[in-house]
């Protein structure tokens, strides 16, 4: 059958779903990020002690050397736009009403990037090597989560 | 092909929820590990991660996700799988990748995050049944234990009290165990009184859904006498898939726990197990799954592994000890790192290291055991000093 199934009736079918949700531990690295997110605004990264690679968001452990870390550099939520994509359907195949921008963000002091969502604007088009910066959530409405950032914008 | 070697072992606390990532618990595993035996990221080779089905974790591809926290970066790592018997898979996995003479130190790391899965992993199991002609009944993984437990106390004229023997010896083992999850002293009655999941199981017949990560170094014979003065060899592997359709086995005895047996029997020149192996894990997610594996293990005639633990020769202090790390009944049930804390455990009993677990006797051979897919696949290793 090469034609896509679009009515799955016409032959005999059982239907299924796999009932299960997630509830996720954020982690031992990530406890302090997400804090010191929402309450202060701030983007922690780990240091090796070993190699010197910065890991932003922290990790526990370093993945070269296999040091234990700690999320002890706090940084200013500012970068440079390493790649950008601008979305134009959804998962689905819908075209967006508005297309989204997202990027990946190399944190100033990190050595790994951060991707996230860019602010829509058709005055500053995205462009590789820009400075952007984060735009957060009202402290009131932070919630300890990667979308306490609402996106990063162009400085 | 060359001789290999377990010089490092490492494991996790069981917990029911650890804060930890999935990541996180296999570095805590796979660094204890090197750090038992001095050895660092740089001297290992290639790593293999076992973890069982994507759907505990809700990440799919897990072996990718696992691999930085299991030491993967920039090495050759690969991810094996087969159901509950991967933590003895695993091992095996690791094994030709040194048998083969393509590496010398190996880093083998098993990983399961079960409390990730709501409302209850079980859930996650709904799909492995046939979903035409089985999913339609909503059945579970408890039914089909049930249905195999009847099975074999039937054919086998063996009573509940007698398994439930398994699970008071289990969780009393693993109270001596500082990683175990369900160390407790229990009764008969209180098994028989718990209660009932689907009948003949009663809850405390059944091993808990926990979160850990277990982790071993194999070495190359050459490399295992440089950084080992007490080198733990693999004598033996074997692996076996029965029919993956459980309904076409007589479910009273696991032909692919005897086959996977008998390939690991030949390789280690052995002939009679119960009197040339002093130690066995076998894999226990159910009471009567340890005795179920027992014969299927060759270590008695089928029905006879419940007079074997009626009469204490199963005990931690009996002639033949099963299960002195207190198994999956009562360390904990983190898929496959159950079955990697077994090949633990005969690591640290043939060092003399279990602490107060250590068998009497100074063993010099064990053999641990896993089972797993849709209940037909087997995997025993068996480790000798
Ligand atoms: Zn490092």
């Amino acid at each position: 059958m090469r034609e896509k199934i679009t009515n799955p009736d016409a032959i005999r079918t059982w239907p299924g779903k796999v009932p299960v949700e997630y509830v996720y531990t954020v982690g031992v690295a990530s406890e302090p990020f997400f804090r010191a997110l929402m309450e202060r605004g701030r983007l922690l990264a780990s240091p090796c002690p070993e190699c010197g690679v910065r890991y932003l968001p922290p990790r526990l452990f370093c993945e070269r050397c296999f040091s234990r870390l700690e999320a002890s550099l706090e940084l200013e939520p500012r970068g440079t736009l390493e790649a950008f994509t601008v979305v134009h359907v959804d998962l689905d195949g819908n075209r967006l009403d508005e297309p989204q921008a997202y990027g990946l963000v190399r944190i100033h002091g990190a050595d790994t990037a951060l991707v996230h969502r860019l602010a829509a604007s058709d005055a500053d088009e995205p462009e590789v090597g820009m400075e952007v910066e984060a735009v957060l959530l009202p402290p009131a409405e932070r919630t300890g989560s990667i979308l306490d950032i609402r996106h990063f914008r162009p400085v | 092909m060359g001789k290999v070697a377990v010089v490092g072992a490492g494991m996790t606390r069981f917990v029911r929820r650890a804060q930890e990532t999935g990541k996180e618990l296999s570095y805590l595993a796979a660094r204890m590990a090197l750090d038992s035996c001095g050895l660092t990221l740089k001297d290992v080779d290639a790593v293999v991660v076992g973890s069982a089905p994507d759907a505990f974790d809700g990440v799919h591809m897990k072996g990718e996700y696992l691999a930085d926290g299991s030491g993967g970066w920039q090495k050759p790592t690969l991810r094996c799988f087969v159901g509950g018997a991967t933590g003895v898979f695993a091992p095996i996995v690791g094994w030709y990748h040194v048998a083969s003479g393509q590496f010398d130190t190996v880093l083998v790391v098993c990983e399961e995050k079960m409390s990730s899965c709501h409302p209850h992993p079980q859930g996650a199991f709904l799909t492995i049944f046939d979903h035409t002609t089985e999913r339609a009944l909503g059945p579970n993984l408890l039914w089909i234990f049930a249905l195999e437990m009847n099975r074999y106390m039937t054919v086998h004229g063996i009573t509940k009290e007698e398994i439930a023997l398994v699970a008071v010896k289990n969780k009393k083992n693993a109270l001596d165990h500082p990683c175990a999850h369900l160390g407790s002293e229990i009764t008969v009655d209180d098994v028989l009184n718990s209660e009932v999941m689907a009948w003949p199981v009663n809850r405390l017949d059944v091993s808990p859904a926990s979160d850990g990560a277990a982790a071993i170094v194999m070495c190359s014979e050459r490399v295992a006498k440089r950084v080992s003065d007490r080198p733990v060899w693999v004598e033996g592997v074997g692996w076996h898939l029965d029919t993956a359709y459980w309904t076409n086995r007589d479910l009273y005895y696991p032909r692919y726990v005897e086959y996977a047996a008998r390939m690991a029997y030949d390789m280690a020149g052995i002939k009679e197990p119960r009197k040339e192996i002093n130690i066995v894990e076998p894999y226990d997610p159910f009471d009567y799954k340890e005795l179920h594996h027992l014969e299927g293990l060759l270590f008695c005639k089928p029905g006879e592994a419940a007079k074997l633990t009626v009469d204490g020769v199963t005990a931690r202090d009996g002639d033949l000890p099963v299960c002195p790390s207190g198994g999956l009944l009562g360390v904990g049930n983190p898929i496959a790192a159950a079955g990697l804390m077994k090949v633990c455990e005969l690591f640290w009993q043939l060092r003399g290291e279990a602490g107060r677990r250590q068998v009497p006797g100074q063993p010099r051979r064990g053999l641990a055991q896993a089972w797993g897919d849709l209940m037909q696949v087997g995997t025993v290793v068996i480790l000798g000093i």
